[in-house]
């Protein structure tokens, strides 16, 4: 798949012959209908959107170009074709240590992750900021759990009195979750819970036995919990939708931060960019470090975005009548910060002082395993790419039940373990390691928790530093609350008295310390609203005070639900595209 | 031809390690190059008797037909600290007393130090990580399946 268009072959002549060519460009030959900040998960959205819909769309992504397949190094890669087999060298840790604590930074899939030293940032707390910058940004990456929002969580905040409210219900997005699941391909099961919505799902992945187990007890013993297969973006069997894409059935390799050569999961780089790129309407500029968003005092509306070539420096200004801003949450902040003017002197949209503000993130620091003796006949045979079961938020989900507000959602998962006798020496070690025995099965739960967006939580531009592009660093002021304290709390007694009454033994909380951010689902900062004096965007998703502008990813969020954000952004940037389109043809914007 | 023949052209992949045939080695020089730690030929040598000490050839092949030890050497060299490092290469030097001995005889040696001993983990656990992960064994004992194309969470245990 080639990204850029043979008539014009204009972004390889911008590579190749940059100098030159600028000097004798005019600014109409850097003007398209669209720009899309971001190649990732939403911003590959917007740009599909766009480019059907007929614009002429720019994307640019500040990071190299990655092509399906083709950029995915490690992808047929052997166990031991891997210099180290998987394991990272202890200098590259030693010098990374924010992107170490990642759970899939490892040889196979390092070079798909922002090394701690290329893109500084300033701590005032302690924030693991996990980045993936190149063509498809995370969506390389994310662990691809697709649960849908409800208005059990669109409506928590006027319900528990935080944040602001929502300016969008479920039935807005609804339409939009369809029909970004249709053509993604999201597995799941219809398990008919008003809390977690079904969709349009193809088959889900099965329980296992003992997933299956538990499911019972705790469905039996404790009504209102539920246990279900967990729903994600895998092709579980594939749709022509899905095969005009090129992507074929999902092969259970459970490889794929690698990048997946049967385009079995969902990422920008199978899916919606080479989409978008078929209809001879998308132009891919990788390298393009986007300083800020160009914004005209007498039109009154953004008119384009200045960009910083990553490899040169140079600095050049593309032009659009309509931009979407999906650089992931922080930075899509971060240069909404940075985009200043007269109009808007603490960036833009910034009329109501709350841009960079409210940022939450989902807790995820408490987990905890047990054995199960039983059910031993059995065992689990190839790999579940949907990872086991989840377990919908049960706690303060009708009424107020607690003494924290909000509640949390749950992964649940188990496997059947085995080991070998690893003490001796000589032909005994090694007839022990040929002949593994089957233990116990093992089961575990992670929490997923909601957390409350503060004013006090926030992220802003650093006074002094700057990176080497000119732009300043962010400084991200972020932390957990006695809220998540007490939520951490209760999820670990809560799961201990199910996994005690499902008959697991050997139970081990495990509380971990990882900083916020280390969940990678950092939200808001740029929030939605429907008072343009305490939200920066409206409800659908233009900046209040400059409506050409549209900020449809992390940022864009009010509050956090407990859900997996990913497919929200993928099915609010569709939604904008759809309006944003509109009111161009209307003229509103 | 793409990126990855052509790499195989050339350089004989040896338990994962590429080892450049066309290269001539001192006979001080290992045969595979080392950043930060120093070990001769020699050592070399005396490691490889060392992993076959800890898995030996039986009816298959053992440790060192496996190249472990350029593998134990490999992570030694990117995958340890600087401090077990300088552990390891001593505890390799206080091992010289049993180079060139009977098998039995080494593996009695190993048993005999104490089991917190650095270079007898590392060694240990390096040579079993390298064999487990070896290209024979997930060929041919312990299957690995790079495209299993199926998952059944029910799967009734033969007996």
């Amino acid at each position: 798949m080639n990204w850029f268009q043979e008539d014009t072959m204009e972004p390889i002549k911008l590579r190749h012959n940059k100098m030159a060519n600028l000097n004798i460009e005019s600014a109409k030959d850097r003007s398209y209908d669209a720009i899309v900040i971001g190649s990732g998960i939403s911003g590959g959205w917007s740009a599909k959107e766009l480019c059907e819909k007929g614009l002429k769309t720019l994307v640019l992504e500040r990071g190299r170009d990655v092509q399906h397949v083709k950029d995915y190094p490690t992808t047929n890669l052997y166990p031991w074709e891997f210099e180290h087999r998987n394991e990272l060298p202890y200098a590259i840790k030693q010098e990374n240590p924010i992107v170490n604590r990642c759970y899939a930074f490892h040889e196979d899939a390092a070079h798909f992750f922002v090394k701690d030293k290329e893109h500084p940032y300033v701590q005032e707390k302690p924030f693991d900021w996990i980045r993936g910058y190149q063509v498809g940004g995370k969506s390389l990456l994310w662990a691809r759990q697709t649960q849908r929002w409800s208005d059990f969580d669109f409506e928590g905040p006027a319900r528990d009195g935080f944040a602001v409210d929502w300016p969008i219900r479920y039935q807005d997005i609804k339409p939009w979750y369809d029909h970004v699941e249709r053509f993604a391909g999201i597995s799941g099961n219809k398990d008919g819970l008003p809390e977690l919505p079904d969709g349009e799902f193809l088959p889900g992945y099965p329980l296992n036995v003992v997933e299956k187990y538990f499911k019972e007890q705790v469905e039996r013993k404790f009504p209102g919990r539920k246990v279900i297969s967990a729903r994600c973006a895998h092709l579980s069997k594939p749709n022509q939708i899905h095969l005009d894409q090129g992507r074929v059935q999902c092969q259970n390799r459970t490889l794929c931060q690698r990048g997946c050569p049967f385009g079995g999961y969902f990422s920008s780089n199978a899916s919606t960019l080479p989409w978008a790129a078929k209809t001879g309407n998308l132009t891919m500029r990788p390298n393009s470090v986007v300083h800020s968003i160009l914004y005209d005092e007498n039109k009154g509306k953004a008119v384009g975005v200045k960009v910083i070539d990553r490899e040169t420096k140079e600095e050049i200004d593309f032009y659009a009548k309509v931009i979407f801003v999906n650089a992931a949450a922080l930075n899509s902040t971060l240069i909404l910060l940075n985009s200043k003017s007269k109009r808007f002197e603490n960036g833009l949209g910034n009329d109501s002082g709350t841009l960079g503000k409210y940022v939450a993130f989902h807790n995820y620091s408490a987990r905890i395993s047990a054995d199960y003796e039983g059910l031993l006949e059995y065992k689990t045979d190839g790999r579940n790419p949907a990872g086991g079961g989840y377990i919908p938020r049960f706690r303060n989900l009708h009424k107020q039940e607690t003494d924290f507000l909000r509640g949390y959602a749950a992964g649940f998962g188990a496997y059947r373990s085995s080991w070998s006798d690893e003490s001796g020496l000589g032909a005994d070690l090694k007839d022990s390691i040929l002949s593994p025995k089957y233990g116990n099965w093992g089961v575990g739960s992670h929490m997923m928790g909601e957390t409350i967006p503060k004013e006090s939580n926030y992220v802003a531009l650093d006074g002094q530093q700057k990176d080497e592009w000119g732009i300043p660093l962010l400084k991200i002021s972020v932390d957990y609350d006695d809220n998540d304290a007490k939520m951490k709390k209760d999820y670990l007694d809560t799961m201990e008295e199910m996994f005690t009454s499902a008959g697991f033994t050997n139970i081990r909380r495990n509380e971990s310390s990882q900083a916020p951010g280390l969940d990678i689902h950092e939200m808001g900062g740029a929030r939605m609203g429907k008072d343009p004096k305490t939200s920066v965007l409206n409800s659908w998703h233009q900046v209040h005070a400059c409506p050409n502008v549209y900020v449809t990813d992390g940022a864009s969020m009010t509050s956090t639900s407990t859900q997996n954000p990913s497919l929200t952004y993928m099915a609010f940037s569709a939604r904008a595209v759809d309006h944003a389109v509109n009111e161009l043809k209307k003229g509103n914007i | 031809m793409n990126r990855r023949t052509a790499l195989k052209q050339m350089f004989i992949m040896a338990g994962g390690i590429m080892i450049a045939t066309s290269c001539d080695f001192s006979s001080k020089s290992p045969s595979i190059q080392l950043n930060q730690i120093k070990l001769n030929h020699d050592d070399e040598l005396f490691l490889a008797e060392l992993v076959e000490a800890i898995i030996p050839q039986t009816d298959s092949p053992g440790a060192k037909e496996l190249n472990l030890h350029l593998f134990v050497m490999k992570m030694l060299d990117d995958c340890t600290s600087p401090e077990d490092q300088k552990k390891f290469l001593d505890g390799l030097k206080a091992a010289h007393q049993v180079k060139g001995k009977p098998l039995a005889e080494q593996q009695a040696y190993l048993t005999s130090l104490d089991k917190d001993d650095i270079f007898f983990n590392i060694l240990k656990r390096r040579t079993i990580q390298g064999y487990k992960n070896s290209e024979y064994v997930m060929k041919n004992k312990l299957v690995y399946e790079l495209v299993p194309g199926r998952y059944n969470g029910a799967y009734k245990i033969e007996a």
